[in-house]
């Protein structure tokens, strides 16, 4: 894996842990192990699934895994974190919610990691606060500190929410995809990203924060005792 | 599930058979001097990948490359530099991945070194004549190869 991918995850992990030290009302008591826990299954699943998607074979090219650069499938990453914390929190699924707030400010230090890699820039923008890279006159939207900044605010906004059973889950979900959502027109991208990802995670999203109390009793009721 | 798995993972294994490689002619090859006088010429912006057939990460941004070349092959060009490669395994890796795009033979490095790139895989970003603009040592990902080409298109 690449140095600067390195600071920027480790970045993302600092911002989780502060996460839980300013939510953790109620919280589980392996509340950042959960979490951390979380976002590496999320690499694993989105590194396989890119893998998978480019016609790459993982189990006759193993070594492949390893090119964390070759991609990781967001949409990939964000279902296998998502169904982690689902699993690991099926006995006591209330608690996700103490995990959101956090989750979301994790992720806005993975966003805000870009200045250790050198990829925050995104579409030509001639706005004030616009920058250009050093080998360029070109300035332009420094797009992922403002999908760091959305998470943050998003992080804050859910911590307020009531305590209505997946209420914070669900609306952590849905406001991490509108995020994501949001900036994209000004990502440069090849294929226009995986909009619809987001917006699938908007609406499963809005879902559970309707439908929370009936989904936690579901899946209670059907986990092992 | 174990069945399952076992179909996915042997079906997905059909795909690395023999595909043919004798089916396509050698690359030409090619020396620093003339890959710079051949750019000079070229009117539009180009982006020059470096590659080898032995290269783990070439193999991961291969079909990146191929994205790149469908969605912008008409205002960009695209040239391919094999490095430090035997033509038998360059036409199997060409035939794998459907690189569609110009590719080149050079074994002794001579291009890369010649602009300073380090290891493989290489991504040099040119203006139209011929002027380097950005060079991306390492595995290139989508954000970076989108953000490079927009540069180029962006200095007209």
């Amino acid at each position: 894996m690449e140095f600067t991918l390195l600071w920027a995850a480790v970045t993302g992990a600092a911002a989780l842990w502060v996460g839980t030290k300013i939510w953790d009302t109620d919280a589980p008591d392996d509340y950042f192990d959960r979490l951390l826990a979380g976002a590496l299954v999320g690499l694993v699943v989105g590194r396989l699934a890119a893998m998978l998607a480019q016609g790459v074979n993982p189990v006759t090219n193993p070594l492949e895994f390893i090119v964390i650069r070759g991609g990781v499938s967001t949409p990939a990453a964000a279902a296998g974190s998502v169904g982690w914390l689902l699993w690991s929190s099926r006995h006591d699924i209330a608690k996700l919610d103490a995990l959101a707030s956090a989750a979301l400010l994790g992720l806005a230090g993975w966003h805000a990691g870009c200045l250790w890699r050198g990829a925050c820039l995104g579409t030509a923008s001639d706005l004030p606060w616009a920058w250009s890279s050093p080998t360029s006159d070109v300035t332009r939207h420094p797009v992922e500190l403002y999908a760091a900044l959305l998470l943050v605010v998003a992080a804050i906004t859910v911590g307020g929410l009531g305590r209505r059973v997946l209420l914070k889950s669900g609306a952590a979900l849905a406001l991490a995809g509108l995020a994501r959502l949001a900036t994209e027109p000004m990502r440069p991208s090849l294929t226009g990203g995986p909009v619809g990802w987001y917006v699938l995670a908007i609406v499963v999203g809005l879902g559970v924060v309707i439908w929370g109390g009936h989904i936690g009793r579901w899946v209670e009721k059907r986990a092992p005792t | 599930m174990i069945i399952a798995a076992l179909a996915i993972v042997l079906s997905a294994c059909g795909a690395d058979g023999d595909t043919g490689s004798n089916l396509r002619e050698d690359l030409p090859p090619i020396t620093a001097e003339e890959f710079e006088a051949h750019i000079e010429t070229v009117n539009r912006p180009v982006v020059v990948n470096v590659w080898a057939s032995w290269c783990l990460p070439c193999r991961s941004e291969a079909p990146l490359l191929n994205e790149a070349f469908a969605a912008y092959g008409d205002r960009v060009e695209f040239i391919g530099i094999d490095v430090q490669d035997n033509q038998a395994g360059a036409k199997l890796f060409l035939e794998e991945f459907g690189l569609d795009f110009d590719h080149f033979f050079d074994r002794g490095r001579e291009i890369p070194n010649a602009y300073g790139g380090i290891g493989t895989p290489i991504t040099f970003f040119f203006a139209p004549g011929g002027q380097l603009v950005n060079t991306h040592n390492g595995v290139v990902d989508e954000r970076t190869l989108a953000l490079n080409i927009d540069e180029l298109l962006a200095r007209g």
